[in-house]
């Protein structure tokens, strides 16, 4: 040490020194004193009455109608209060899985059929196959969403989340682009190709169609595949080798990826769909494929009458093929300590009253049957056409394998990369899908192997 | 102090021999280049740096749906919507707090550990030191878990205190770094003379060593405060009452899973960016002398 000097500090030193260290301590205690909302009970039933935390996943955009719900349910059950927290859809996962790992779950949470195997994998939620049996809902959902949740939620059998709506690709195209160019509706994949090609003027910086390169370009390029090839299953008869690199999917990647920079902007590289939804609402491209999720930014943007939102295109023999979009559902974590308010909760929100609500304003296809029925489905016209696309047996779905632990690993951080290169000429269609389907076969072994 | 008196007369001053004529002063190369050299690769970088920040101004004053490339008609709705609907009023006072006892707690904390490190020597001083250095490799992503364990037990999660403790501590090894460093660059004997005027260390310090820390005090504090500002994770993953988020987490809840409302995000990111860039425009002389005054010495 160089040099110690030990004096007496002077009566105005402490002074300061005590308040600066007091003012720490106590506006620490001060913001110390929140509830941490972990519900951390050992998976009470409890009273039915009190707190019940709901964790939504989709939180920002669907924060409104989800807090109209709950004053609604808050009105009908006086002894419930239900905090909302709004997730950001891309932290949902991240989020859950901390809460996993340290404690500190809600009650209830949004649950998509995308990220159901990993929580259930972690035995984080409670099956619900029995409350649903003995629930007014029994009968009243959609089976097809009952089922995909099931199929995704692990292997059990169990149904660990309550459909609340389905989602489904769209093809959107601007109306009054195609009556300019004389162009009609691109209903099959031939008058897809044709207008993108017409429609496309660079030097004046219009383009026939978006493709996603960036975030989630691996879902629409399968969509446009198993939509040109009609390839129905996404696994062979074995149930042990992926379609992905069948060579009529092979020979329609080829196609759909010869589109980028000749009839899409160069940028779209590195579109994810904020990006691709932005430039197709300010620009001048013929079309965008996406879900119903983005109709009312475009209705916004465009207004109602300057473009339609139509199911994907048809292939060969008018047969069409699309790819499972997740099912949105509701869950109920294994830690809650009010199970009863929960499920009553749950119940509420996915009722034909709340189910509907929700829809109307997500612009998605209603779980509760009764909901599907309702007006406003009639004026949504993408959403209509896309209920009638999933439930009028005109369209075959391709069911994706969320089940896998591996697939969003596998769908987006692994082969994301890999498809730029095959926009980019780097990389051949063929050798992109063979490495896809390499990875999807290991993974579908080792589930396999654990599911014994 | 004493000192020393002339006893005998100054003799007289011998007259001043004429200074050599001083060979002109050479102008730097840059100093005689033509204005429009400097002028013009600064006005093209300006340009690509202000694009963005005219495009996000457009999206937010501009209309939903408008394509205009002026904001003309000007709305305040996606202000308006964020502020009250989306609760920007609430995370925006969130984020103050968080950011302001961020730089209080950082700066104190920093400041005494940095004159500790600067006066005086101790045996694991070299591997303190590089302790600190090591700890700004760890991405806080990494340190989560453990974290959220922590304050759970400590039943600090869902309060803004755990998002105060986590942002200063990892705010703090390179603040007492270059705090050391600014302690190092005042003359010891600066403080040697006050003890001999009768000031104890601690008074020494705040009278003579403090004011002259100031660059360095604006340097790390505005630094904590802007980072904490910015700060997404330990917000997202410690908070979960809508009513203690921040900014960074309200920004990003306004991008659903396939839905965006770019007049609301452009309003939202305006709002977020606005205090940073005040902040910097006060203190940004302090800033530049601070960081380039800490770094001398290692």
């Amino acid at each position: 040490m160089k040099i110690s000097i030990l004096g007496n500090s002077t009566g105005r030193g402490r002074r300061t020194s005590a308040a600066v260290a007091l003012g720490a301590v106590l506006a620490l205690t001060a913001t110390a004193c929140g509830d941490d909302g972990s519900g951390a009970g050992d998976g009470a039933e409890g009273s039915g009455k009190g707190e019940i935390i709901f964790w939504d996943n989709n939180g920002g955009v669907r924060t409104e109608i989800w807090k109209q719900i709950i004053a609604d349910f808050e009105k009908a059950n006086p002894d419930i209060d239900v905090q909302y927290v709004g997730i950001a859809s891309t932290e949902y996962q991240s989020k859950v899985d901390t809460a996993i790992q340290g404690g500190g779950l809600p009650d209830v949470g949004g649950i998509s059929a995308s990220m159901l195997a990993g929580f259930a994998a972690q035995g984080a939620l409670d099956p619900l196959d029995d409350r649903l049996g003995e629930s007014s809902l029994s009968g009243k959902l959609n089976k097809d969403m009952i089922e995909s949740l099931r199929a995704a939620g692990g292997g059990d059998d169990k149904l660990y989340s309550v459909p609340t709506s389905a989602n489904n690709g769209v093809l959107y195209y601007r109306t009054d682009l195609f009556e300019k160019a004389g162009l009609e509706e691109p209903t099959t994949w031939d008058r897809f190709y044709e207008a993108a090609e017409k429609l496309t003027d660079k030097g004046a910086n219009k383009f026939g169609y978006t493709i996603r390169g960036g975030a989630g370009s691996i879902a629409q390029a399968l969509d446009a595949m198993y939509g040109q090839s009609g390839i129905t299953s996404f696994w062979d008869s074995t149930g042990k080798k992926t379609t992905v690199n069948d060579p009529k999917n092979v020979e329609a990647l080829e196609k759909y990826a010869g589109l980028f920079k000749k009839v899409t902007p160069a940028a779209d590289l590195n579109n994810d769909f904020t990006k691709m939804v932005a430039q197709w609402d300010s620009g001048e491209i013929g079309m965008l494929n996406h879900n119903l999720g983005s109709y009312q930014d475009h209705v916004k943007a465009l207004g109602a009458d300057r473009f339609r939102g139509i199911p994907q295109p048809t292939g060969p023999g008018g047969k069409r093929v699309q790819v499972s979009n997740p099912v949105d559902g509701i869950g109920l974590f294994k830690t809650s300590k009010n199970k009863e308010a929960a499920w009553k909760f749950i119940e509420f929100a996915t009722s034909a009253q709340s189910n509907s609500k929700f829809n109307e304003s997500a612009g998605q296809v209603p779980a509760h049957l009764d909901a599907a029925k309702d007006e406003w489905i009639g004026k949504a016209e993408p959403t209509k056409l896309a209920a009638d696309a999933l439930s009028d047996g005109s369209t075959s779905i391709v069911q994706l394998p969320y089940y896998l632990p591996d697939w969003n690993t596998i769908s987006k951080a692994e082969n994301e990369p890999n498809f730029q290169k095959v926009l980019l000429g780097d990389m051949s269609a063929k050798e992109f899908l063979d490495g896809l389907a390499e990875q999807l076969n290991e993974a579908q072994a080792e589930w396999d192997e654990q599911m014994g | 102090m004493i000192t020393k008196e002339a006893t005998a007369a100054a003799p007289a001053p011998a007259p001043a021999a004429p200074e050599p004529p001083r060979p002109a002063k050479k102008r730097p190369a840059w100093d005689e280049a033509p204005r429009w050299q400097i002028y013009l690769p600064l006005g093209i970088y300006l340009v690509f740096t202000l694009i963005p920040f005219y495009w996000i101004l457009l999206f937010a004053l501009r209309p939903a749906g408008s394509t205009s490339l002026v904001p003309w008609p000007m709305t305040t709705v996606h202000f308006e919507k964020v502020w009250t609907d989306r609760s920007f009023g609430t995370f925006f006072q969130n984020s103050v707090l968080v950011g302001v006892a961020t730089l209080i707690m950082t700066t104190l904390v920093a400041l005494a550990g940095g004159y500790a490190l600067a006066r005086f020597d101790f045996k694991v001083k070299r591997a303190f030191m590089l302790a600190l250095l090591c700890s700004q490799f760890v991405p806080g992503a990494l340190l989560l878990v453990p974290l959220f364990e922590i304050f759970a037990e400590l039943q600090m999660i869902n309060s803004l205190g755990s998002v105060i403790i986590a942002e200063t501590v990892f705010q703090l090894p390179l603040s007492m770094i270059l705090i050391s460093n600014f302690i190092k660059n005042v003359p010891y004997s600066l403080e040697e003379a006050a003890w001999v005027d009768g000031c104890n260390r601690m008074r020494a310090f705040r009278v003579v060593v403090l004011p002259l820390l100031r660059p360095g005090l604006i340097a790390v504090g505005s630094f904590a405060f802007v980072h904490s500002w910015n700060h997404f994770l330990f917000a997202l993953m410690f908070l979960n009452n809508q009513e203690k988020q921040t900014i960074p987490v309200g920004l990003n809840t306004l991008m659903s899973a396939d839905s965006v409302d770019l007049g609301a995000l452009a309003a939202g990111g305006i709002i977020a960016a606005v205090p940073v860039v005040i902040v910097f425009a006060f203190i940004q002389k302090w800033l530049i002398t601070g960081f380039s005054a800490g770094a001398v010495k290692g």
